[in-house]
């Protein structure tokens, strides 16, 4: 079995004052412009928002800025779990988050953007928006979470 | 004990700001909910500042953008300051003299003046943002302007959790709130 020894303690993150704050705060701009961005198609397609353009017009104007802060948020977080990936393994917020963000970016980029893209019916589109918009706050919810819930047991004793 | 330090303690400590604090669920809710509506409402002040800037949604009036999308922002910023109040109130007394907490208020102080400042100009005149040529100088400026601000609200905001009051200070603190 593949094994390797790495020591947080030893992370750049953990030996200064600034660094993990900065990361943070690169990731709270990043998720704010990848879920913002995400957040406008769907409140076209809830029918708030830009009703003159089509909820294909809105994807287009956002999707390159959408994909930027995805590849952005998700490099930035992967850094931040990089600090105590153990707390973030055992944590059943983490768990559900992961899970999430695969289940909202498979969505976004199958079903949302299909219906975004082709003439639904107000229903679809508003079912689909909201779809969307509860899977991403979700994920903004368990990823504030992690600091208040309670570490799951390590499966088969902590790793030495 | 300053007035100031009274008065925070006197706010944290109503029956409804300790609730809150002591709350298991209550206070990672709000919390969660503050930057939930910088992710759903925070993406609409970034497109506003980059259709002035001409980086995004080009092919939509820039007038248009800021109006349709100004209701919203009123709202998220309504919602945002709501919660802020709640986060805020029920640590008042941790705050008030934290440096990036007041930075933070005074770059929201700076939000409005940068609102009134450009309203003219910019934001409540959709034949210059509209122009042939693109928008102006003036809504480059006060999308840039913009951008900074916000950045310096979020950061600053973060960075409230990261600072730790001078010893001496944190101990009288402690033991003024021990003795209420």
């Amino acid at each position: 079995m593949l094994q390797f020894r790495y020591d947080p303690a030893t992370n750049p993150l953990n030996n200064n004052e600034w660094s993990f704050p900065l990361f943070e705060c690169i990731h709270i701009a990043m998720f704010a412009m990848s879920v913002g961005t995400i957040a406008i198609v769907d409140f076209r397609l809830l029918g708030l928002l830009f009703r003159k353009q089509s909820p294909a017009e809105v994807l287009k104007a956002t999707s390159l800025w959408t994909l930027i802060g995805l590849i952005v948020v998700i490099t930035s977080g992967m850094v931040i779990f990089t600090t105590d990936p153990l707390s973030y393994y055992y944590n059943w917020s983490f768990r559900y988050k992961m899970i999430a963000l695969v289940a909202a970016i498979v969505f976004n980029y199958t079903i949302h953007r299909k219906v975004a893209m082709s003439n639904c019916t107000a229903a679809v589109n508003a079912a689909v928006g909201a779809v969307s918009l509860l899977l991403w706050i979700s994920i903004v919810f368990a990823g504030i979470f992690y600091a208040f819930v309670e570490e799951l047991p390590y499966v088969g004793g902590p790793p030495v | 004990m300053s007035a100031v330090h009274q008065f925070s303690l006197a706010v944290q400590n109503t029956a409804y700001f300790t609730a809150l604090r002591e709350s298991a669920l209550a206070y990672p809710i709000i919390l969660a909910s503050h930057l939930a509506t910088i992710a759903v409402f925070g993406g609409l002040i970034l497109m506003t500042d980059l259709r002035l800037l001409g980086l995004a949604m080009t092919k939509i009036p820039a007038s248009q953008v800021i109006a349709r999308t100004r209701p919203f922002k009123h709202a998220g910023l309504l919602i945002m300051v709501t919660l802020g109040i709640h986060l805020g109130g029920s640590k008042l007394a941790d705050y008030y003299d934290n440096p990036y907490f007041l930075m933070k208020m005074s770059l929201l102080l700076l939000v409005f003046v940068h609102a009134m400042v450009f309203r003219r100009s910019v934001y409540r005149n959709p034949a210059a943002v509209d122009a042939p040529g693109g928008p102006p100088r003036a809504a480059k400026a006060a999308a840039c302007l913009s951008l900074a601000l916000w950045i310096g609200i979020l950061s600053c905001g973060r960075w409230i959790a990261y600072y730790d009051r001078p010893e001496g200070q944190q101990a009288r603190a402690n033991q003024i709130a021990r003795q209420r």
